[in-house]
């Protein structure tokens, strides 16, 4: 089965150089991930994540593009997307010219129309485009927010999933010209289907360790003095031990910390953290519930010592 | 390299995690074998994640894994597998008593909650008269007219437009497509029909949840009888019923014989007309049911007075997650039909916010109604 054909994208050599490559493009990754986009890459299968809301998985396929220095394809989900939305549409003002342009050059009867369903006339749609890329590299096919599509769309990703190529009834079936790298998110708000996940490599993640935010967030605004970086990540772990409705994400993490820069905040407080409590919590309820934890007491636990901040530096490193 | 003992040892994990309750298909095998070309097996991490990464696909099975990982590779027991079978077996057995047993727990103290549930009813239950048409005493015309009206609502239900477009008749969009390859269009002289597509009709998929505690008994009768109907109507229905605690019987409700079944369905809960925890219970279906149940073309169906034993603030929680999730939420209740009743108990002051539609269900007639109601209103 192996070599039939397929070419995989240029590999990495080892799993520590993709995840150097991935923080020197700002995203810090554990071994885990790091391993899987590996593995991802190696077989040339795509990569299923994830994961809760803002915890890193579109800006994965969006890095590995700047990584590999190619195009990003992105295609984002919703109920009701279809073949020509997703995969390809017949551009029929072309074709009606081509009918017109045929009767006008006076073609034989019999032959007008016979070249209509060629590929010139097709309008490439995020999966073919994916699939037809004329670039130098394999680009990267990111299909966003899977759960958010219906059934029958993952129908048609299976074909294009696991043998790379789409049949296109009028024509027949069309190859990949390189095998794009592929990732697949979800947000699990509904399961999707298993043929889907068999085809891909699953990854779930999870809310960071408090080095690794810590990590990220000095990667991703290094302005941010390495003291306050520490409180901040320190309160966001104490809030997700609480159940939230929706609980904050490290976009919410990157978000909150560059309200409070904007405000000129050096130190976390009380009166800071509700000033800007829009940033972290999204729901009215949710504000509710924290004030009632008692906003006071998650502040002072997270300005308390013991979290040390500059063992992130190591992940960083 | 010594081949042949990593790939004996793949299968014996294999065999690990299906006794784990993880169903590995030897295409995912081969895709693990496919990374060692990859990655340096000796280093344990890496084929760590390699192996979860191929070999997983749910969040919820990823404990289990990393636990029969823990287990396996720490001393990997080289059992021959006729053995392994045989203690897959006994395995097996054990899993089975341990799940019977789960459902039999009483940790919700159902029972003494049942008990206290009583004086309440006091409350509310002012008309004999209500009792005597009561579902409880169907006769078998009764109940066929009942499948009528079942079918009707089910017809109301199902009839939302999809976003899916299907070549119509009497469709609105011009089907291009369609229109190039058909022959006609070559062979008119300018003229010709033009072929048109509509949005298509997507089946609504129903989720019933029954409350079964003590102050709905008198209405068990007649809603077994709609669950019945409703099943055999929607061949993509779920069911659940719960009194204290959740519990999914759409497999059960799939035997033919009413009697039998019921039986079975007794069995199973062993909280049937115990105490009312209908927030704990939605919790339930929401966190293990509701993302393989739910999407945005299910209906869900709650049945149940009201009646409240669980904390007021959880079940807002769990109605808002359930809205969110659902297309529609209907609340049958069958004491809306008592002439005055009022929705005040704290269970219905907290869901109706979340609701689509508060209908009454107590006899035939509100049946009837009901379908009537939605048809009107195109559920």
């Amino acid at each position: 089965m192996a070599g039939s054909g397929k070419e995989t994208p240029p590999g990495f050599g080892s799993i520590d150089e993709i995840r150097e490559r991935l923080a020197a493009e700002g995203y810090i990754a554990d071994r885990m991930l790091a391993t899987a986009v590996f593995l991802s890459v190696s077989l040339g299968k795509p990569m299923f994540v994830e994961g809760e809301p803002g915890v890193g998985k579109t800006e994965i396929a969006k890095v590995m593009a700047r990584l590999l220095d190619t195009e990003l394809i992105r295609l984002q989900c919703y109920e009701g997307l279809d073949s020509s939305a997703a995969l390809y549409e017949w551009n029929y003002t072309r074709q009606l010219l081509e009918l017109r342009l045929q009767e006008a050059r006076g073609v034989d009867r019999a032959e007008i129309g016979r070249n209509l369903f060629a590929e010139e006339f097709l309008l490439q749609r995020p999966l073919l485009k994916a699939l037809r890329s004329e670039g130098a590299r394999p680009p990267v096919l990111l299909i966003d927010e899977v759960d958010r599509s219906d059934e029958e769309f993952e129908a048609f990703l299976l074909e294009v999933l696991s043998d790379f190529q789409i049949t296109i009834p009028e024509i027949g079936t069309l190859r990949a010209r390189h095998i794009p790298f592929v990732v697949l998110t979800s947000n699990r708000t509904r399961e999707v289907h298993d043929a889907l996940k068999r085809r891909c490599l699953y990854h779930w993640i999870d809310y960071p360790s408090f080095a690794r935010e810590t990590a990220i967030l000095r990667a991703r605004l290094p302005e941010v003095e390495l003291r306050l970086a520490g409180q901040v990540c320190r309160f966001m772990e104490l809030l997700r031990q609480h159940d939230f409705y929706k609980r904050p994400g490290i976009a919410e993490t990157i978000d909150w910390a560059r309200a409070l820069l904007a405000l000129g905040v050096a130190e976390l407080s009380e009166a800071a953290v509700e000033e800007t409590l829009g940033c972290i919590l999204k729901y009215r309820g949710d504000g509710d519930k924290l004030r009632q934890l008692g906003l006071g007491g998650l502040v002072e636990m997270a300005l308390m010592p013991g979290h040390d901040p500059s063992a992130a530096a190591a992940v960083c490193a | 390299m010594a081949a042949p003992t990593v790939l004996e040892h793949v299968v014996g994990f294999s065999r690990v995690l299906h006794d784990a309750g993880l169903t590995v298909n030897p295409g995912r095998l081969i895709d693990l074998c496919q990374c060692f070309d990859f990655i340096d097996i000796a280093q344990r991490d890496d084929f760590h994640a390699a192996a979860r990464a191929t070999l997983v696909s749910r969040r919820e099975d990823i404990a289990r894994f990393d636990a029969a990982f823990a287990q396996y590779w720490e001393a990997p027991a080289r059992t021959p597998i006729r053995r392994r079978r045989q203690n897959a077996d006994d395995e097996d057995d054990a899993a089975a008593g341990e799940r019977g047993a789960r459902v039999a727990l009483p940790d919700d103290e159902g029972g003494g909650d049942g008990g206290e549930g009583k004086p309440l009813r006091l409350a509310w239950s002012p008309d004999e008269a209500l009792a005597q048409r009561d579902l409880g005493t169907l006769t078998d015309d009764d109940v066929e007219r009942a499948q009528r009206l079942i079918r009707d609502i089910v017809a109301a239900l199902a009839n939302r437009r999809g976003r899916r477009r299907a070549s119509h008749r009497h469709g609105r969009i011009p089907d291009l497509r369609r229109l190039l390859r058909s022959r006609s269009f070559y062979l008119a002289d300018g003229i010709c029909p033009l072929t048109w597509r509509r949005r298509r009709v997507t089946r609504t998929r129903l989720v019933l949840i029954c409350d079964v505690s003590g102050s709905m008994q008198r209405y068990s009768r007649f809603l077994i009888e709609f669950m019945y109907a409703l099943r055999r109507e929607l061949s993509d229905l779920e069911v659940a019923v719960f009194s204290t605690r959740l519990t999914v019987i759409t497999d059960l409700l799939r035997r033919k014989g009413v009697a039998d079944s019921l039986r079975q369905v007794a069995d199973r809960i062993h909280d049937w007309a115990g105490g009312t925890d209908i927030g704990g219970s939605l919790r339930e279906f929401n966190e293990r049911h509701a993302p393989h149940m739910l999407d945005g073309r299910t209906a869900v169906i709650l049945l149940s007075d009201g009646w409240d034993r669980g904390s007021a603030a959880e079940m807002r929680n769990e109605m808002a997650r359930l809205r969110q999730r659902a297309q529609t939420v209907l609340w049958l209740n069958p004491l809306l039909g008592t002439p005055g009743y009022k929705p005040l108990t704290q269970g219905m002051q907290c869901a109706l916010p979340y609701l689509d539609h508060f209908l009454p269900a107590h006899d035939l007639h509100s049946l009837a109604r009901l379908a009537g109601t939605l048809r009107a209103i195109g559920a």
